[in-house]
């Protein structure tokens, strides 16, 4: 009896942690879209980037708080340089070409990750304070896992404040539903889309460190989150961040609760749950857009 | 290859000059084998023609119809598997019957997720395209038992070419396939061309350019989508068929994104919206990758740098080259 009530503790936890995961990621690519309505394809490219980043600041000594730090920063500074380079040019051309675009940056940006760390599995070094077990309700849990949703809910509430409380937050709010008055009110609005899609990078790249440590660190893994992103994205209302919040836990239950009872084909299921949703609700869970 | 002609996409006008160039064309290719023995260019320019015609069925998408879909060729990888498996537990004789059969079957595949697909917006549309797509690469993939996973299908029968009772040569033959190959994508081309050109095809290029206006004229937009949706991948099915034929293995390798991303390219490098040009950029990707991939292993950055290049300089594609000198002798 009590086996069974400790795994199901273990898999309630791990659920959280990955739509944790799964909801930073998501949110950046959200605010990216609100914002400039650009759909970023490389973002799980960054995403696997900060993973990179984190696990060679960390290998080179750097301490592993600091890093969590410094890398979103990183990211973000990729962010602004591929926003000023190649994005900039594309905001008064069709949709279809900034797909295509941010596709091709994906490749390259997985290119430069096998060239320069290779194809060999990674592993972040944990500090040894996070690597023990803590006991919880009778089981027995990883340090670490506990910390990543400390770290998710943190962010998390960081960015309800700024969005909410600070005047950039305001601006940006405004931005995602009437752009031109904005722009009237005397806002750059290209200072806007340069600072959405910066804080977007930075939240693939802070999911990227976060989730480092839980797994291994491997050229694949931003593959797999860009597709799991676009599934909470899709569910959720596109631009709707919110949404984007319900879809995240919804999926990240249903993604380890399959993970654990079928092994092999869980994504299939998630996959067909995602068609049901679409078919009855084509816009998603909560309508497109919404963007508070 | 030369295949500077352009063949008019909408016009109606006769243009001798363009007719002729297109049956030289036909006609070189067809005697290319019987010219030349050279059995790794026969192999290189069958896989150019087949990836020309996956090129072709995702340009009816995506430069007609407007919808993006980013793994066209899981459709392509779908039938190929089909056909495969057909021939290898039920018929191995059967080449016929064995296409249809895949062609069905990728059909069937392809319609509820087209219909989830259209139901969605222009970018959901392209973002369910990537999920789906890595949705059958995954089934691939593990599916050990039918697919034989990461190894590929392998032990492919031989089946012979026939028409009508007519025996026109075995399929273990490069020249033969190279010919049937031909013949086929021909036949596609001027299909596709016929239907693009039909009032069906201007319904499609009605929804690409103001979706909201097509459908207060009253043209059931979805229902448009899903169609356009349905010839493309009926297209690339048949793409997938000759491929199985072309190679005797199938592998995930051919369904992955990655691959997904080159045939996007060949769209991009050609031009959407121009059927030839979806065969001018096949046969140049093809030459290209063939090329480099002797010389470095990081295919994977030159790729995502020719996209961008593409898109950042070059939109229209090699098909819009004639525009824009036209457009320069003007000024």
């Amino acid at each position: 009896m009590s086996g069974t009530f400790s795994i199901a503790i273990d898999l309630l936890l791990n659920s959280l942690v990955l739509s944790g995961v799964f909801l930073i990621v998501a949110m950046g690519l959200n605010i990216i879209y609100g914002l400039s309505r650009i759909m970023n394809m490389s973002h799980g490219a960054l995403y696997a980037v900060g993973a990179y980043i984190g696990y060679s600041l960390v290998a080179t000594g750097v301490n592993y708080f600091a890093a969590l730090i410094i890398t979103p920063i990183l990211v973000g500074i990729i962010g602004l340089l591929i926003e000023r380079t190649i994005i900039l040019p594309m905001r008064k051309r069709s949709m279809v070409y900034t797909l295509i675009l941010t596709y091709g940056l994906m490749f390259f940006l997985d290119g430069m990750i096998k060239h320069i760390w290779g194809n060999r599995p990674r592993f972040i070094e944990l500090p040894e304070f996070m690597q023990g077990m803590i006991s919880i309700l009778g089981t027995q849990y990883p340090v670490y896992r506990l910390m990543t949703l400390f770290m998710i809910a943190a962010i998390m509430i960081a960015l309800m404040l700024l969005l909410s409380k600070t005047k950039a937050g305001i601006i940006m709010r405004a931005a995602s539903t009437i752009p031109e008055m904005v722009s009237c009110m005397g806002i750059n609005m290209s200072y806007v889309h340069m600072g959405a899609f910066m804080l977007g990078c930075a939240m693939a790249g802070a999911a990227g460190i976060i989730a480092g440590p839980l797994t291994t660190i491997d050229p694949l893994m931003g593959g797999e989150m860009l597709i799991s992103s676009f599934v909470v994205v899709v569910i959720g209302g596109l631009g709707s961040l919110r949404g984007a919040v319900i879809a995240a836990i919804l999926i990240g239950f249903v993604q380890t609760f399959t993970e654990f009872f079928i092994t092999d084909l869980a994504m299939v299921i998630v996959f067909i749950m995602m068609a049901v949703i679409l078919a009855f609700m084509p816009r998603g869970l909560l309508g497109e857009g919404k963007f508070e | 290859m030369n295949s500077t002609t352009s063949i008019p996409g909408i016009s109606k006008r006769f243009y001798p000059l363009k007719i002729f160039a297109v049956i030289l064309i036909l006609c070189s290719l067809a005697l290319f084998p019987f010219i030349s023995d050279n059995r790794f260019y026969i192999s290189l320019i069958t896989e150019m023609m087949i990836y020309g015609l996956l090129a072709m069925s995702l340009d009816v998408l995506l430069g007609y119809t407007g919808l993006l879909s980013f793994m066209h060729n899981t459709y392509m990888g779908i039938c190929a598997y089909a056909v495969g498996l057909f021939l290898i537990h039920i018929s191995p004789t059967s080449l016929w019957l064995a296409c249809f059969a895949g062609v069905v079957f990728t059909s069937l595949v392809a319609l509820p997720v087209g219909w989830v697909q259209v139901r969605t917006g222009g970018l959901a549309f392209a973002l369910l395209t990537l999920a789906f797509g890595m949705m059958f690469y995954t089934i691939v993939w593990k599916w050990y038992a039918v697919t034989g996973g990461d190894d590929g299908l392998m032990g492919m029968p031989n089946p012979d070419i026939t028409l009508f009772g007519w025996h026109l040569g075995s399929s273990s033959d490069p020249v033969n396939i190279y010919l049937f190959t031909l013949t086929v994508v021909t036949i596609c081309f001027f299909l596709t061309r016929r239907i693009i050109n039909s009032p069906f095809g201007a319904v499609l290029e009605a929804i690409r350019e103001n979706e909201d206006r097509a459908s207060f004229v009253g043209i059931n937009v979805r229902r448009y989508k899903l169609l356009g949706w349905m010839l493309a991948c009926i297209l690339a099915s048949i793409a997938g068929a000759l491929f199985i034929l072309y190679k005797g293995y199938i592998g995930p390798s051919t369904m992955s994104a990655f691959a997904g991303a080159g045939v996007l390219m060949m769209v991009l490098l050609g031009g959407m919206g121009s059927l030839w040009g979806a065969f001018a950029g096949a046969f140049i990707f093809i030459y290209i990758q063939d090329y480099i991939s002797t010389m470095t292993e990081h295919w994977e950055i030159f790729l995502g740098l020719f996209v961008i290049f593409l898109v950042l300089f070059l939109p229209t594609g090699f098909a819009g080259l004639g525009d824009y000198f036209k457009r320069f002798r003007k000024a």
